[in-house]
């Protein structure tokens, strides 16, 4: 199954986060207070990046004298 | 960079040592990973010292919070945070004899490391690349222990009394003998513990206003009895000869430290495998400096006896040269040998004295004849007295045990350190999770190896330490190689970019620079 060997690989790449971060180490617990943080931290970055990019981008294009 | 050596001549084979650099990237995702461990290390002590958690380490009572505290070093704080959560890795219970192939006890940790439960199933035939055995002599049957059990019928098993008072049993005698007939030398003397041998015998030999001479990776037993002698001591950079040359040209210059005096004694302390890197010492060029500048040479075979050389008998015999150009001539009987202790062999005049004012001699229990007996077998198996090519077999299985392995690690793409002839092989891991999912993953595949991490190594070059023996088969070393392979690809170990700058040992000449990295 195609979903299942993605799955797998998926799995794989976990297991390399795990073990770099040094996540593999700590207990459960641990885990989510860490994986929740950054998952807040990559969220609010993301979504600020969504909101402020049209800004900036017309920011740039302005300085540059593309558009007016 | 090649570094290359103007050796004149003294090398008589290619001296290939290598240690390949960190890779930037993975030395920056170490120290991230070591990060994330102390972050989390301080939030769990946090927690213990508001009584959030339960606190199952030691601490102080409550009547002593006011002295001085006991555990908030650095290497307690590892300790309590990144030790013991990996902590299954060591001390694992064996039950049968550490040869080729072991039996171990199996256990569970329902507390994360803090108490292990044993389950009562024994693991039975892990492959063994963790014990010191590179000749296999730990066996529970054969000459060795048949000799060994003959005599521990005749003499029992303790001496209870010290060399100087009654411990000194005839076969200590010939034990002694046979050691110097081994090595070379005049004489010998032998020690119930090997790390005794140096650190209660360097006080004996050096003391006030004497200079050692050690290398940066020398073993604790050394840097104790240097410390416990009083004598002055400089560090020379791990197997560099200028470094050393440098050292002893300031000391025979300038002297003691503010009264300018000559030494009194210059000693140099040298091991003959360093069993962390897996390097052999530079013996040749070590001896040239030794007699150019007259000082004295005390050589630590602990690991290199019996496992070097075409005959077995160290590092002298495998760079050829005379052993009594090594003023002192140490080693250990637990690596090779399968038994327990140390020896120091010498001139006679230099053994006689130790006899009387080692404290070692004075103090310690002579060896027990068993151990006694296992040591003179397999000694005079090595030498071929006992009429077999039994020892001069194991050595040559040993030697291409070391060129196999070697050669196949360093072919998947593994960092591994040291020279290319020692039977000591450290793989490296680097990141601090690695080490603990390294053990575990090769004891489900039924293999049991060392995994080395801070305190004995520097923080980021954590090590996987897989000791060879001239017990193991070309099949286990096949099977242990497959399962390494596939750990590495699951753990992402294969770091190795062939960046290898090997040391050359020939004239520098226009060819030179094409041997350069890839």
């Amino acid at each position: 199954m195609a979903l299942g060997s993605a799955w797998q690989r998926v799995s794989w790449l976990y297991y390399q986060y795990l073990l770099v971060t040094a996540l593999y180490m700590l207990e459960p617990w641990e885990r989510t207070v860490f994986n929740s943080m950054l998952v807040s931290v990559v969220g609010m970055a993301l979504y600020t990046g969504y909101v402020f990019m049209p800004q900036h981008i017309m920011a740039i294009l302005h300085y540059f004298e593309v558009v007016q | 960079i090649n570094h290359i050596v103007h050796n004149g001549g003294l090398y008589k084979r290619p001296f290939n040592e290598a240690f390949e650099e960190t890779p930037m990237l993975v030395a920056v995702l170490t120290y991230v990973g070591y990060g994330v461990l102390t972050l989390f290390g301080y939030l769990r002590d946090f927690m213990r010292q508001w009584k959030i958690e339960k606190c199952q380490n030691a601490t102080e009572r409550d009547e002593q919070k006011d002295f001085v505290p006991l555990y908030q070093d650095f290497e307690n704080f590892y300790n309590r945070n990144l030790y013991m959560r990996i902590r299954d890795s060591w001390n694992r219970p064996i039950c049968s004899v550490p040869g080729a192939k072991v039996d171990m006890m199996e256990r569970v940790s329902h507390d994360y490391n803090w108490t292990f439960t044993y389950t009562g199933r024994v693991i039975k035939g892990i492959i063994n690349m963790g014990s010191y055995n590179y000749l296999g002599f730990a066996q529970k049957e054969g000459t060795c222990q048949e000799a060994a059990a003959k005599v521990l019928s005749q003499y029992g098993a303790g001496v209870c009394s010290t060399r100087q008072e009654m411990g000194n049993l005839d076969k200590h005698e010939e034990l002694e003998k046979l050691v110097a007939r081994f090595l070379g030398v005049e004489s010998a003397m032998t020690y119930g513990m090997g790390f005794a041998t140096n650190s209660m015998n360097i006080p004996a030999l050096v003391g006030k206003g004497c200079l050692i001479l050690s290398d940066e990776l020398n073993h604790a037993s050394l840097v104790l009895g240097a410390r416990l002698s009083g004598a002055t001591i400089r560090i020379f950079k791990h197997n560099n000869m200028q470094s050393l040359e440098k050292l002893l040209k300031d000391a025979i210059v300038h002297g003691q430290p503010r009264t300018r005096r000559p030494w009194k004694k210059i000693l140099i302390l040298v091991e003959g495998i360093y069993s962390m890197e897996g390097s052999i010492v530079r013996l040749p060029e070590v001896v040239a400096l030794k007699k150019k500048y007259k000082s004295y040479l005390y050589l630590d075979e602990a690991h290199s006896i019996g496992a070097l050389g075409p005959s077995g008998r160290g590092v002298v015999d495998y760079f050829g040269l005379n052993p009594e150009d090594v003023d002192v001539m140490m080693g250990t009987f637990t690596k090779s040998f399968g038994a327990a202790g140390g020896y120091i062999g010498g001139k006679k005049e230099l053994i006689d004295y130790l006899r009387t004012y080692s404290h070692s001699a004075v103090y310690a229990t002579s060896m027990s004849p068993p151990v006694v007996e296992q040591i003179i077998t397999s000694m005079k198996c090595i030498m071929g007295e006992d009429g077999t090519t039994v020892g001069k077999a194991r050595v040559q299985q040993l030697a291409e045990n070391t060129r196999y392995f070697r050669r196949r690690l360093k072919e998947m793409g593994f960092i591994i350190y040291g020279n290319e002839d020692s039977p000591v092989v450290p793989l490296m891991l680097y990141m601090p999770a690695k080490i603990g999912a390294f053990g575990r993953e090769m004891l489900k595949r039924n293999i049991g190896v060392v995994v080395v991490g801070f305190p004995a190594t520097p923080i980021i070059e954590s090590r996987a330490r897989f000791c060879l023996s001239a017990a193991h088969t070309k099949e286990m070393l096949d099977t242990a190689l497959k399962e390494i392979n596939e750990v590495g690809d699951l753990l992402q170990l294969k770091y190795s970019r062939h960046r290898l700058v090997p040391l050359l040992d020939r004239p520098f000449d226009e060819t030179t620079y094409e041997e350069t990295e890839d």
